[in-house]
């Protein structure tokens, strides 16, 4: 058996037909707003919608597929949001480049508390995260000369784009996101990531350096974390530090990706649509029941279907006879590498029975 | 020096209530491994029973502290039934458990909102603003009697832990629940009991911390990190290791003000943590067993 290195070919986990499903949809929601008759107010929606879908990607990167559950990503949108709004205000740049400003800062900035906060494990990484955001928001807030204190700043409405353009903007970002999610889920660094997540030190046994690929994602995710930060600003054209950086916010990614499901692709986004549908549809009259509302949700979800909507839609289509490959319910809220084990078994006695086995029918009666 | 010296004084005293904040999460965490991440939504829910019972019935704060402990040793007792138990133990519970105390968490503070509105509350005793003289200097009363009545507590719950067959049996628990039921003990219901108890010591916290501090229902946030940070420090579980990380962290926040804006005290700390985590992952003890 020789080592040879594996000859130059599309990577396995691109199949033809994920690839096509991927840019039929795109194209259909690229186009859905000049083909449908659709009203200003849900344009809006969907376009911002767009952007919570990017951020519970990113978030779930580091929160699902690592298992390093962050309460700070409130930080790097912020900080995305107020580069970006300063780079456009003061520097004068386009919106485009003051995104990405944002995003490269929220990165590095990400990486700087990330790097030694990284090496904590689970709850212990977890609570650090509170600090960060904690810590990030008052200085945000005190430091007035950057992001306007408490009374935040303006974007200028000329020059950038409408609220009517930023649909497509928002939904390259949430394509690109769904890409990237995509690979990191199939790719060498989504096996690493996976074994990071089940065994720390069995996977640096293997090889995998633990400290450089949570770098890596953190670096990643509060990038595009932080440019969602920048579409936020321009999308509302005013921020302030209260907002951009509430616990709140930080609450909101967790709960986009845990109600679609933690580690899942599909079910972060699926999540964010569902996020957005609560907060605008249920809330807006019930708004002193938000976060009841959701803490009760994150409790009903980790109780019975740790997989969230992710896990029903499993679930729902075990029941129709469809058996998922290995693989495919790999990197859930307790998961295995195995993938063969059912995600709703890891939820401990509490999750009720997925379905009763196969062989009960086939067995003697 | 004077300076100094009063700013020493006020971090001990700071540091009494901190302890007592801070036991309960480790009692929790050391024989369930779980982290209440509810405990701050506990310590903030606390504070409004107190508030309730002075403003309604004019109970002293001081005076609603046993009604506190049995009240949230209850609600602890219901939350480990009703929602802990039925989760996996080990890692792959870990994220499970932080975010559904997390969901309970949420829960509490929206009933707070519902019931009390988000405007900031305190509780105003005729003696709220006595001093008491320590060494030359004077100090808000309320501060001492936190002080005295968290060091009562700490020593109340050092004698149950090693006294009595209960305490003895979570001690036993926390480091090895197999060996337990091999020799009789009701694992299932010391877990009920630790969590009971680490809760309503959370309320006593919450208490304590309505006689020092405005509160809203966000309040317990940065009481949470406050408390992890301490467990960290200490090792999880020691009364010693407790205190002495609830110094650490007086001390380092009382004198931050030396260094940096008085804003960022709470940011103190993460950075403590991050520090300590990085130099020494077992805690300044470097113990992480409840002994």
């Amino acid at each position: 058996m020789s080592l040879a290195t594996p000859r130059v070919r599309a990577p396995a986990w691109l199949s033809g037909r994920v690839l096509l499903a991927f840019a039929a949809v795109v194209v259909l929601l690229w186009a859905a707003p000049l083909l449908l008759p659709m009203s200003e107010y849900t344009h809006n929606i969907v376009g911002l919608t767009f952007m919570y879908m990017a951020a519970a990607l990113a978030w779930n990167w580091l929160g699902g597929y690592v298992g390093q559950i962050s309460f700070g990503h409130s930080a790097m949108f912020g900080v995305g949001g107020f580069v970006a709004a300063r780079a456009m205000l003061s520097l004068g740049l386009p919106f485009w480049a003051g995104w990405l400003a944002g995003g490269l800062i929220a990165g590095a900035y990400a990486l700087v508390w990330g790097h030694p906060t990284l090496r904590l494990r689970g709850p212990y990484f977890s609570i650090a995260t509170i600090g960060v955001g904690e810590a990030t928001r008052l200085v945000a807030t005190y430091w007035s000369g950057f992001t306007g204190g408490s009374s935040g700043l303006s974007l200028p409405l000329a020059g950038g784009p409408s609220k009517f353009q930023l649909y497509w903007y928002g939904l390259y970002l949430a394509a690109g996101a769904v890409a990237l999610s995509y690979w990191l889920r199939r790719s060498r660094v989504g096996l690493a990531l996976l074994a990071i997540k089940e065994d720390v030190e069995a996977a640096g046994d293997l090889g995998v350096n633990a400290a450089k690929y949570q770098d890596i994602v953190l670096a990643l995710s509060g990038t595009v974390v932080g440019v969602c930060g920048g579409f936020y600003a321009s999308y509302q054209a005013f921020i302030d530090p209260q907002d951009m950086f509430s616990f709140d916010r930080a609450i909101s990614f967790i709960l986009m990706a845990v109600i679609g499901g933690l580690g899942t692709v599909l079910g972060a986004a699926m999540g964010a649509i569902v996020f957005v549908i609560i907060q605008e549809f249920l809330l807006a009259s019930y708004s002193q029941l938000y976060l009841g509302l959701y803490g009760i949700l994150l409790v009903l979800i980790i109780l019975f279907e740790p997989l969230g909507l992710a896990g029903l839609l499993l679930r729902a289509r075990r029941r129709f006879g469809w058996r998922p490959k290995p693989g495919v319910a790999a990197g859930g809220i307790g998961s295995t590498a195995a993938g063969a084990r059912l995600p709703g078994v890891t939820a401990g006695q509490a999750a009720p029975p997925v379905e009763p086995p196969a062989q009960a029918e086939s067995g003697p009666r | 020096m004077g300076e100094a010296l009063t700013l020493a004084i006020s971090a001990v005293l700071l540091a009494g209530f901190y302890a007592a904040m801070a036991y309960g999460l480790g009692l929790i965490y050391g024989v369930l491994r779980v982290v209440n991440v509810a405990h701050g939504g506990i310590l903030m829910a606390a504070a409004y029973l107190a508030w309730q019972l002075f403003t309604r019935f004019h109970v002293d704060p001081y005076l609603s502290i046993p009604v506190a402990l049995v009240v949230f040793f209850v609600v602890g007792a219901a939350i480990y039934r009703l929602l802990v138990r039925f989760l996996p133990r080990g890692p792959a519970g870990a994220v499970q458990s932080l975010l559904l105390l997390f969901g309970v968490w949420l829960v509490l503070r929206n009933l707070a909102y519902l019931l009390f509105t988000g405007n900031d509350q305190a509780i105003r005793t005729r003696y709220a603003t006595s001093a008491v003289t320590i060494l030359g200097d004077s100090y808000s009363l309320n501060r001492v009697l936190v002080f005295g009545i968290s060091l009562v507590a700490l020593v109340a719950l050092h004698l149950f832990l090693t006294r009595t067959y209960w305490g003895k049996a979570i001690r036993a628990v926390a480091q090895n629940p197999e060996s337990c039921t091999l020799v009789g003990i009701d694992v299932e219901r010391v877990y009920v009991l630790t969590f009971g108890l680490g809760t309503a010591l959370a309320g006593l916290a919450g208490v304590l911390a309505s006689t020092l501090f405005g509160f809203n229902p966000t309040f317990g946030a940065t009481e949470l990190l406050r408390s992890f940070v301490i467990i960290v420090l200490g090792g999880l579980g020691s009364v010693v290791g407790i205190a002495l990380g609830a110094a650490v962290l007086a001390f380092a926040e009382v004198f931050s003000i030396y260094v940096v804006p008085s804003y960022l005290t709470s940011a103190v700390g993460f950075v403590l943590l991050v520090v300590v985590l990085v130099l020494r992952p077992g805690g300044l003890l470097g113990q992480r067993v409840l002994r």
